[in-house]
C-alpha cells in the first residue's frame, strides 16, 4: 500500500472521529451544566446522589463505560446490540465528559463571590436572572482553560471507540499497520491528532480572547 | 532577586529530572543486555545438548482468548493445546516456562521487544512475517476460515451473505484475507466489522449486530460445541497453516523447540495431548502425515 493510499484510507475514518468529537461536545456541555446544578442543589439527597454518580463516572475507565453502554443492554436484558455503533459511543462519551465538565462548571460557579449575588438582589434581579446574566458570563471566562484541556483530551480519547468496533481513524490505522506489518500508520495517526488539536487550540484560544471583555 | 531564585529552582529541577531519566535508562538497558547475553549463551547449549538442556526461562507469547489453542481455564490458569505442548517441550529441555499474553495485533512488536521468546498461539504463517526476517517453525496445523452464523438465520453459503454485515477479529488472518485475497467476497458484504477479540465478534453475532463471524475453523468448532443455535459454513476459504514465530537470529532456539516437538511426536506424548482436543486433531499436520 502506498503512503498516499494509507493516508486516504485513514482520512475515511477521520469523519467518524469528528462525528464522535462534535456530537460528544454537543451533548456533554449542556448535560454537564445540568449535573453541576444538581450537584450544587440545596437538597442533600439530590446533591449526594449526583456526587456518587460523578465519582463513578470519573472513577471507572471510559473503556469500561463504552463496553457497558454498548453490550450492557444485550447481556442484561437480551436487547439487540446496536448496529450503528455511533449511538452507544456518543452516549458513553457524552455522559463521561459531562461528569468532568460538571466539576469544572461547579469550580467556576463557586469561585464567584457571594457579594455579587447580594448586589444583584439589591438591584432587583431574580435568582435565574442573576445566574444567567451576571454569574454565568463570568464563569464561562474563568473555566475556558480547563474546558480546553478536556476538549483536547477528547480528541485523543476518540481512539477508544475502537473497543466497541467502531471503525474510526485509529481503528483503521491499526488495521493497516497490521496487514502491512508497518508502524507508519501510527505516525500518520499521531500527525492527524496533532493537527486536529492544533485547530482546537486555535479555535479555543480565539474564543478565550473574545471572552476577554472585562480586562 | 525573586526571579533569579525561581530560575535557580527551575534549573535544579530540570537537572534533577534529567539525572533521573539518565539513571533509569541505564537501568533499563542493563537487563536487556543481560538478556541478550543469556539467550546467546543458551542457544548453542540448547542446540548441542538437547537431552541435557540448559536451565533458562522460555517465555511463550499467546493470545489468551484463542481456544482451544490458548485460553484461560476454569481455575484462571492458561491452558490449551499450544500451551500444553509448549509445557511438554520445556519439561523435556529442562526449561522453565512462562506464559505471556500478547496484544494480538502487536504480537511481533512485543516479540521484538523481548517481552516473549516466541509467538505460539494458533498463529497463521504469513509471507510478510518471513519477509520481515522472523524465523518461523515448520507448520503444525492446517486451517481454513469459516463463517459462523445463527442456525435460524437461513444463511447457507457465503453467497447468501451479500448485503449482510460480517465481523472479524483484528490481527487475524481472516481480517487480512478479507482485505486482500477475499476482497471480492468482502465487497459483497454490506460491512466488515473489526473487533479486537473473538468474544466481541460473537457477542455482536449473538446480539444481532452482525450476521456472521469470519473466523478460524477450530475457534468456530469450540464455540459451536459450547453454545447452541449456531452453525458453521465451511467453504475451505483461505487455506493456511499455523506455526511458531521466533525473533530473527533465534534459529537455534527454533531448532531446539522443533527437535523437542519431534521427540514428543515420536514417543506419543503429542498424540496424547492432542486427544484432549478432539476438535482439532484432524488438522494437526504431525499426526496426519
Amino acid at each position: 500500500m502506498t503512503f498516499t493510499a494509507m493516508v486516504l484510507k485513514m482520512s475515511e475514518g477521520l469523519g467518524r472521529t469528528c462525528a464522535i468529537f462534535f456530537l460528544t461536545l454537543l451533548f456533554s456541555l449542556p448535560l454537564g451544566m445540568c449535573i453541576a446544578l444538581l450537584r450544587m442543589s440545596k437538597n442533600r439527597v439530590i446533591a449526594g446522589v449526583t456526587r456518587f454518580v460523578i465519582s463513578v463516572l470519573r472513577g471507572t475507565p471510559l473503556m469500561l463505560q463504552l463496553l457497558a453502554v454498548t453490550y450492557g443492554p444485550y447481556y442484561l436484558f437480551g436487547f439487540n446490540v446496536s448496529r450503528n455503533k455511533l449511538i452507544p459511543v456518543v452516549i458513553a462519551f457524552a455522559i463521561n465528559y459531562a461528569a468532568y465538565f460538571a466539576e469544572i462548571y461547579r469550580g467556576g460557579i463557586e469561585s464567584i463571590s457571594k457579594g455579587q449575588y447580594e448586589a444583584a438582589e439589591v438591584l432587583g434581579y431574580t435568582r435565574p436572572q442573576t445566574f444567567m446574566r451576571i454569574i454565568l458570563p463570568q464563569v464561562m471566562k474563568r473555566i475556558m482553560p480547563s474546558v480546553t484541556n478536556e476538549v483536547v483530551t477528547l480528541v485523543k480519547d476518540t481512539s477508544m471507540a475502537f473497543t466497541v468496533s467502531y471503525q474510526e481513524m485509529f481503528t483503521i490505522g491499526k488495521q493497516i499497520a497490521n496487514s502491512q506489518t508497518s508502524f507508519l500508520p501510527f505516525v500518520v495517526a499521531g500527525v492527524f491528532y496533532f493537527v486536529f488539536n492544533a485547530i482546537v487550540d486555535y479555535v479555543m484560544g480565539h474564543i478565550e480572547k473574545r471572552l476577554d471583555y472585562y480586562d | 532577586m525573586k526571579k533569579l531564585l525561581a530560575l535557580c529552582l527551575v534549573s535544579a529541577l530540570v537537572l534533577g529530572l534529567t539525572a533521573c531519566g539518565g539513571s533509569s535508562s541505564a537501568d533499563s538497558s542493563a537487563p536487556a543486555e543481560q538478556e541478550t547475553a543469556e539467550t546467546e549463551a543458551a542457544e548453542p547449549e540448547a542446540a548441542e545438548t538437547e537431552a541435557g538442556g540448559e536451565a533458562r526461562t522460555f517465555i511463550m507469547g499467546i493470545d489468551p482468548e484463542y481456544p482451544p489453542f490458548s485460553y484461560m481455564d476454569d481455575k484462571g490458569d492458561y491452558t490449551g493445546f499450544d500451551v500444553e505442548i509448549c509445557q511438554a517441550v520445556c519439561d523435556r529441555l529442562g526449561w522453565e516456562m512462562q506464559v505471556f499474553g500478547v496484544n494480538w495485533d502487536q504480537k511481533l512488536v512485543q516479540l521484538d521487544a523481548g517481552e516473549c521468546d516466541c509467538v505460539w498461539s494458533g498463529m497463521t504463517i504469513l509471507d510478510s512475517m518471513k519477509e520481515s526476517g522472523y524465523i518461523i517453525s515448520k507448520p503444525y496445523f492446517y486451517n481454513t476460515q469459516v463463517l459462523l452464523v445463527k442456525e435460524d438465520s437461513g444463511l447457507a453459503s457465503s453467497a447468501d451473505l451479500a448485503g449482510k454485515s460480517v465481523a472479524v477479529q483484528l490481527g487475524t488472518s481472516g481480517e487480512s484475507l478479507l482485505q486482500d485475497d477475499l476482497k471480492d467476497l468482502a465487497d459483497t458484504f454490506s460491512e466488515v466489522v473489526t473487533c479486537d477479540s473473538f468474544l466481541k465478534c460473537f457477542t455482536e453475532l449473538d446480539g444481532n449486530a452482525v450476521d456472521a463471524v469470519f473466523v478460524d475453523l477450530p475457534v468456530a468448532l469450540s464455540y459451536v460445541a459450547e453454545h447452541e443455535g449456531f452453525t458453521i459454513i465451511n467453504e475451505e476459504l483461505g487455506a493456511e497453516e499455523y506455526g511458531i514465530a521466533f525473533r530473527s537470529g533465534d534459529q537455534a532456539l527454533c531448532d531446539a523447540v522443533e527437535g523437542a516437538v519431534a521427540e514428543l511426536v515420536a514417543d506419543g506424548t503429542y498424540a496424547q495431548i492432542a486427544a484432549k482436543y478432539p476438535d482439532i486433531v484432524d488438522n494437526l499436520i504431525f499426526l496426519n502425515e
